[in-house]
């Protein structure tokens, strides 16, 4: 049996087995159903404030394996709705970042840089294509790297990475991101290390509560979705009431949005933002391709990148469509990349990859690992046709992208009609019913209010809250990583320059901060 | 929809049930019950835990509300637990080793061993040190031979007292690792997947690598041997008197009623010896089936564990 005899196999699978309808005469079988019912849901997720795909998935996991047991026939339905799920929080988690500049996740922060500028312009309708376009584009081809090179290449880049290159290269990013977002290099490391500070309370690797003052509502460490919201969306509405308050007292009005810009998406914008997308799904399935550092870090390499190479006449920042092209097609060409490491290694690369992997370990039938991709003579590997199966789940999502995601997101243009005075509140319900629902006890809404007032005051400051907010996420993992490189080693000190690939990881990240701090003028965010 | 309100679905659909067959339960909560759950969403011993829950709402027609209270190795769970009403309302489901080690190693935790009630064990873990099979090693004694001959091994360990065991092989055979801390047995798994460490201790979910042939088993660090390699010897057999398996264990606030710690128990081992609920299923595929030990057996296990623990700790110091 050849890879093709598989690919066909794993093909038939989701087409063929269990029909719940017939459509014209064609059976469609439970998967599909699972697929589309996944996308559609993970759309609504993605445009809601404050919710994202991988809480969706932690909800649907258990409620999935109830319904589908644990058989190795429940595994194409369970995985095909959990891809569903992730590709359609991705698409729609622009809408929130576009519409009301207030982004579901640290994804698409970059994508209000621009995004909300074209909304304010009366452009949301082309802003909302624009994010659809290379979301889809880039997502397909992460995709199809993912189907032609997941085998070999995961191992590769496996290979090469030991605990101290992964703290290195958890550095690089933290730099990067500290010196390319915001106004001010120092600023942004300033914020770098707020976030770790934040994230260092309660954590860590003994079982003492640090940084607790004896409380117990610390020890178990600030909640991270209270204090990636909080900062991301609760600092957004509060800065933004405070505009709002001000422009009424000067001018007895508040300022309704602009409609009637340029609302369509012609031939003439493609051309025009393709060379962005192109290059943005290649950062992002790199940064996808790596394991542990996630879609925030590729959008913003993504966005960065395109600000360099943006050569037009609406700069990056006031609502150049090519801005939010760049970070859509980066993030999204996470997703694919990301299971490449999964597959082939069992090694989840973000958190959505970590509940395929969670499924598949309660499921019977398939195990992520090198054993996926071995060929036997005369003999069927059924895991290779679930390999298969999954990719053909991914490519019916990718079509049902292209198709009615790009009607649902346009039909989300309809609210940017909403008076602003009514949205804002909506959305601060929204976000701190979502949170609660997510951790339901009252100190996760006083954490989001407190770190509310923390992004409103930083936004204040003209200081970038991405850095706190990466730092926020990233800290604990290089903590882990640098006491794990320390050990590794032997207790070394100098073991993050113990090899050549961490020296060229430092280096760089020095580079960087030394490279952005020779003052230029950017734009707050 | 949130999982409350499908749990909500189905125990309507359990009340139904409830109505048409005979009702044999003993004890009946006088309301909802809230499960604290150490583990974090979504992962094999939150899904355990809720599946449980689920089948128990189903069987019996309770209702039960479970909630991840995770952090500090089921710690935070039990400061939060140990203020609870023991009213038979509120139970917790954590790991041995949170009341019968972290009591012991870690200062200041907050809580004692004493402070609670044990109500039932649900499972077992399957404690292997672990390495690819491509390293050609078959035993424990191939590691210590190659170890003795000045290598030093990298050895994943997933808490401080897989590392205290670490240590007290390194002294009793003069060899050398370089233990380092991983966070959870996936992690230590994914470590020696990818070669970034060159053995490490798993609690079972190196079962289907093993079968695969990918992964062996070099010790056992349960009391007995692992089901999957009955050829490999446990630690007790290579003459270290420690051991490191834990069990899943239901708890609930010191002094709840008699009837209602007996009730949960046996509604709990009806759940898990059914073979057709999907809760006792999971647990034969993830945990390799039940481990049932409740009462005084339970609290004898309880007492043995930390007489164990505190020696193991006296032998780092």
């Amino acid at each position: 049996m050849g890879i093709l005899d598989h690919v066909w196999l794993g093909i038939v699978a989701v087409f063929t087995e269990a029909p719940v309808a017939t459509v014209l005469g064609l059976p469609i079988s439970i998967t599909v159903v699972m697929v589309a019912l996944g996308f559609l849901g993970g759309i609504v997720v993605g445009a809601t404030p404050g919710l994202g795909g991988p809480f969706a998935m932690a909800i649907s996991l258990p409620i999935l394996i109830t319904i589908f047991g644990f058989n190795p026939d429940a595994l194409l339905p369970v995985l095909g709705f959990l891809i569903g799920i992730m590709k359609g929080a991705t698409v729609g988690g622009a809408v929130p970042a576009i519409l009301f500049n207030t982004p579901g996740t640290p994804d698409s922060l970059m994508t209000t840089l621009d995004g909300f500028p074209m909304t304010r312009k009366g452009e949301a309708g082309k802003a909302l294509r624009i994010a659809h376009f290379s979301s889809a584009s880039g997502d397909t081809f992460s995709d199809i790297v993912l189907f032609t090179c997941a085998p070999f290449l995961a191992i590769t880049v496996e290979a090469y990475l030991d605990f101290p290159e992964k703290a290195a290269l958890i550095i690089l990013s933290l730099a990067f991101i500290s010196a390319v977002v915001g106004d001010s290099v120092w600023k942004g490391i300033l914020a770098a290390l707020f976030g770790m500070f934040a994230a260092f309370i309660g954590t860590g690797e003994d079982h003492h509560p640090r940084l607790s003052l004896g409380s117990d509502a610390l020890a178990g460490g600030l909640p991270l979705i209270s204090v990636v919201l909080g900062v991301l969306i609760l600092g957004e509405v509060f800065a933004a009431l405070e505009d709002m308050w001000r422009e009424k007292r000067a001018t007895d009005a508040i300022a309704a949005q602009a409609a009637g810009g340029d609302d369509r998406l012609k031939l003439r914008d493609i051309r025009r933002i393709l060379p962005f997308v192109g290059m943005s799904a290649g950062i992002g399935t790199m940064v996808g391709a790596l394991p542990g550092i996630g879609s925030t870090l590729a959008a913003t390499l993504g966005y960065a990148t395109g600000r360099r190479l943006h050569r037009g006449e609406v700069r990056f920042g006031d609502g150049a469509p090519e801005g939010v092209a760049a970070t859509e097609a980066a993030n999204s060409a996470v997703s694919g990349a990301n299971l490449i490491p999964v597959l082939s290694l069992g090694i989840p690369g973000n958190v959505a990859a970590v509940f395929i992997i969670l499924a598949t370990e309660t499921i019977s039938g398939f195990n992520p690992g090198p054993a996926v991709f071995r060929l036997t003579p005369d003999q069927v590997n059924a895991e290779m046709v679930v390999a298969f199966g999954l990719f053909t789940a991914m490519v019916l999502a990718n079509l049902l992208n292209w198709t009615i995601g790009g009607v649902f997101m346009r039909s989300m243009g309809i609210m940017v009609r909403i008076p602003k005075q009514r949205l804002l509140p909506i959305v601060l319900l929204l976000t701190l019913t979502a949170i609660y629902a997510q951790r339901p006890e009252m100190l996760s809404i006083y954490v989001t209010l407190f770190f509310g007032l923390v992004g409103y005051v930083m936004r204040r400051l003209r200081f970038s809250v991405l850095p706190f907010v990466i730092a926020f996420i990233l800290a604990n993992n290089l903590e882990e990583a640098v006491r794990q490189a320390f050990s590794a080693t032997g207790a070394d000190p100098w073991f993050l320059f113990s090899s050549p690939i961490s020296i060229a990881f430092m280096a760089l990240a020095a580079l960087v901060v030394v490279f952005f701090a020779r003052g230029r003028e950017r734009k707050a965010i | 929809m949130t999982f409350k309100s499908f749990g909500a679905a189905v125990s309507t659909a359990g009340a139904l049930a409830l109505a048409a067959g005979p009702a044999a339960a003993a004890w009946k909560p006088a309301g909802p019950i809230n499960l604290m759950i150490a583990f974090a969403a979504g992962g094999g011993a939150d899904t355990q835990a809720r599946l449980i829950s689920t089948e128990l709402e189903k069987t019996k027609g309770w209702k039960i509300i479970p909630q991840n209270v995770t952090g500090k190795g089921g710690g935070v769970m039990a400061r939060k637990l140990k203020g609870q009403p023991n009213d038979g309302l509120t139970f917790g489901i954590a790991v041995t080793q949170t009341f019968t080690y972290n009591v012991l190693a870690v200062k200041n935790v907050g809580y004692a061993a004493d402070d609670f009630t044990y109500v039932t064990t649900t499972a077992g873990t399957q404690l292997g040190l672990v390495a690819k099979s491509e390293r050609g090693w078959k035993s424990i004694e191939d590691v210590i031979a190659a170890a003795g001959a000045g290598t030093t091994f990298k050895l994943g360990a997933m808490g401080p007292k897989l590392a205290d065991l670490a240590y007290v092989t390194e002294q009793k055979f003069g060899i050398k690792f370089n233990t380092v801390m991983l966070r959870g047995g996936r992690a230590v798994l994914n470590a020696i997947t990818a070669g970034d460490v060159d053995l490490g201790w798993v609690a079972g979910i190196q079962n289907k690598g093993v079968k695969a042939g990918d992964l062996v088993n070099l010790v056992s660090g349960e009391t007995a041997r692992l089901k999957i390699s009955p050829d490999i010897p446990t630690l007790h057999e290579i003459g270290i008197p420690y051991d490191a398996g834990v069990k899943f264990l239901i708890v609930a606030p010191k002094g709840i009623p008699a009837d209602a710690r007996k009730g949960m128990a046996d509604a709990v081992a009806s759940v898990l010896t059914d073979k057709s609920t999907k809760a006792a299923q999971f647990v034969q595929r993830a945990f390799g089936g039940p481990s049932l030990i409740s009462g005084a057996a339970l609290e004898k296990l309880v007492a043995d564990s930390i007489e164990n623990n505190r020696k193991l700790i006296a032998a780092t110091q």
